[in-house]
């Protein structure tokens, strides 16, 4: 008998666990404005969102704290893994995604996306001396080479749509590792990240970048059906009038992307 | 950035994140210990739902990846039942986490502590009855210390795998080592596309790991008396 109630005990225990406090009919920005932080899914990306000291900064991380500061909550960030940035949304883990995101046609079915602030294309990034390199003006020109690219990428996308024959890795870096490898013999990345990362002076000096195969937008996604997205829209043109964005983008060398 | 410069912003980075690893690693080991033990409790009782139910959560448990169990512990609250009951933030990941891997080895350890228990002679028993002992004491004076012994070498090997697979946790974006590592592949801290800090964290795992067969070494030594 003893054990029966204590199963039963446990059962309850369990299920209290679970059902608890979900307020169903709030709106997204009464929900923000309740817990007083807005909780911004992050990774580190430099120029967008990086960290000095403990403080996280970057063209997206010091708009992401104005943008805050305009509806009166604090901001938090908080680094997620790329890969369960849906789930992180749709758990509430955060509130929205604020990080150099391209707004592919998965991101758009998947989220509530801001109007796009930012520029950015996608870019073959080949080892310097490789054949290839004199010839090729257009991305038709790399068909039958290897690529490497993010799974789940704006650059996936891309090779797939150029019919190449590639291999999908965990992140960009890990892209551009294949290459320097020579386990591929290109790979796809933002132009962004290209600029940082590839190149004379950079940690890849022996790569370098040549063909742009797209034009694509950087956007911020929220919960699907967010009023927060209307309010950021809101918040991007103020910032667009009063030169707040151009004065952050000039700070951190990406107002040649910006979307005036 | 030359290695001797980014060697101490590697390095700090590195430890900041095994230190997540260590305290994921003991406070799993801290909740997994007693667990397991009542778990095979459950598992060896004669009461048979109980037990059914317990030998179907090992199951469970045993035969899924950690790896979806630390994504489903971790967001189907919020998905499905729209309470996500672990708040926000590195707190609420590291709670999520210790939770999975707390539930996991228990499960783990379940079995080893049931082969060990089982493993004891019946004469012990037995020779306990006879000296006019009561049941809990003959199960904490002899069958537990002999069990004890027992189970060691195979619980040293659990353990040592606990550690390398705290690196699981990083599905969920704790940070520990690994994650700490692979950051500079992408870039962190003005360091992008650099290999090495990842294979580095090795070290980090080989020689904790290292200690702690020092230690089971020791403690077997320790409990070599009842031969």
């Amino acid at each position: 008998m003893k054990k029966i109630i204590a199963l039963i005990l446990t059962t309850l225990a369990i299920a209290t666990l679970f059902t608890g406090c979900g307020k169903k009919n709030q709106t997204d920005l009464e929900y923000v404005k309740e817990k007083g932080t807005l909780i911004v899914g992050i990774t580190d990306f430099e120029p967008m969102d990086y960290k000095k000291g403990s403080e996280w900064i970057g063209f997206d991380a010091d708009l992401a704290k104005k943008f805050g500061k305009s509806l009166g909550v604090k901001v938090e960030f908080t680094e997620i893994n790329w890969d369960n940035k849906v789930m992180e949304l749709d758990g509430k883990q955060i509130d929205c995604v604020w990080n150099g995101m391209t707004l592919t046609d998965e991101v758009k079915n998947a989220m509530s996306t801001s109007e796009a602030y930012c520029n950015n294309s996608q870019v073959i990034v080949i080892k310097k001396g490789a054949k290839i390199s004199d010839t090729a003006k257009e991305g038709d020109d790399f068909k039958g080479y290897k690529f490497a690219v993010e799974k789940g990428s704006a650059g996936k996308d891309m090779a797939e749509k150029y019919g190449y024959e590639y291999t999908e890795v965990d992140s960009q870096a890990k892209a551009l590792m294949e290459v320097n490898a020579g386990t591929a013999n290109c790979a796809i990345i933002d132009s962004l990240m290209a600029a940082a990362m590839v190149g004379e002076g950079t940690s890849y000096s022996n790569l370098k970048y040549t063909v742009s195969l797209n034009e694509e937008l950087y956007g911020v996604g929220f919960r699907k059906n967010s009023d927060l997205t209307a309010k950021l829209n809101e918040f991007f043109k103020t910032a667009k009038e009063d030169g707040t964005m151009q004065a952050i983008a000039e700070q951190y060398k990406v107002q040649a992307a910006l979307i005036k | 950035m030359s290695f001797s410069q980014q060697l101490p912003i590697v390095f700090e980075a590195l430890n900041v994140g095994f230190l997540q690893t260590l305290k994921l690693f003991f406070v799993t080991l801290l909740g997994a210990l007693p667990l397991g033990l009542l778990i095979s409790f459950g598992s060896m009782s004669k009461f048979k739902p109980l037990s059914g139910l317990i030998k179907t959560v090992v199951w469970i448990v045993r035969g899924s990846p950690l790896m979806i169990q630390l994504l489903i512990i971790y967001y189907f609250p919020g998905l499905v039942f729209q309470n996500n009951i672990w708040g926000s933030g590195e707190n609420g990941r590291f709670l999520a986490a210790a939770v999975s891997f707390i539930i996991n080895y228990a499960c783990y350890f379940s079995e080893i502590y049931r082969g060990g228990i089982q493993g004891v002679p019946k004469g012990q028993q037995e020779a306990g009855q006879v000296l006019g002992l009561k049941k809990n004491q003959i199960f904490f004076k002899i069958t537990l210390l002999q069990m004890i012994k027992q189970i060691v070498p195979p619980m040293s090997n659990e353990i040592i795998t606990l550690v390398k697979d705290t690196s699981l946790a990083r599905i969920i974006a704790l940070q520990e080592v690994i994650w700490a590592g692979e950051a500079f592949m992408k870039g962190s801290n003005g360091i992008s596309g650099q290999i090495w800090p990842l294979f580095f964290t090795a070290v980090y795992y080989l020689a904790f790991n290292g200690i702690l067969t020092l230690l089971f070494g020791k403690l077997e030594k320790k409990l070599s008396y009842f031969k």
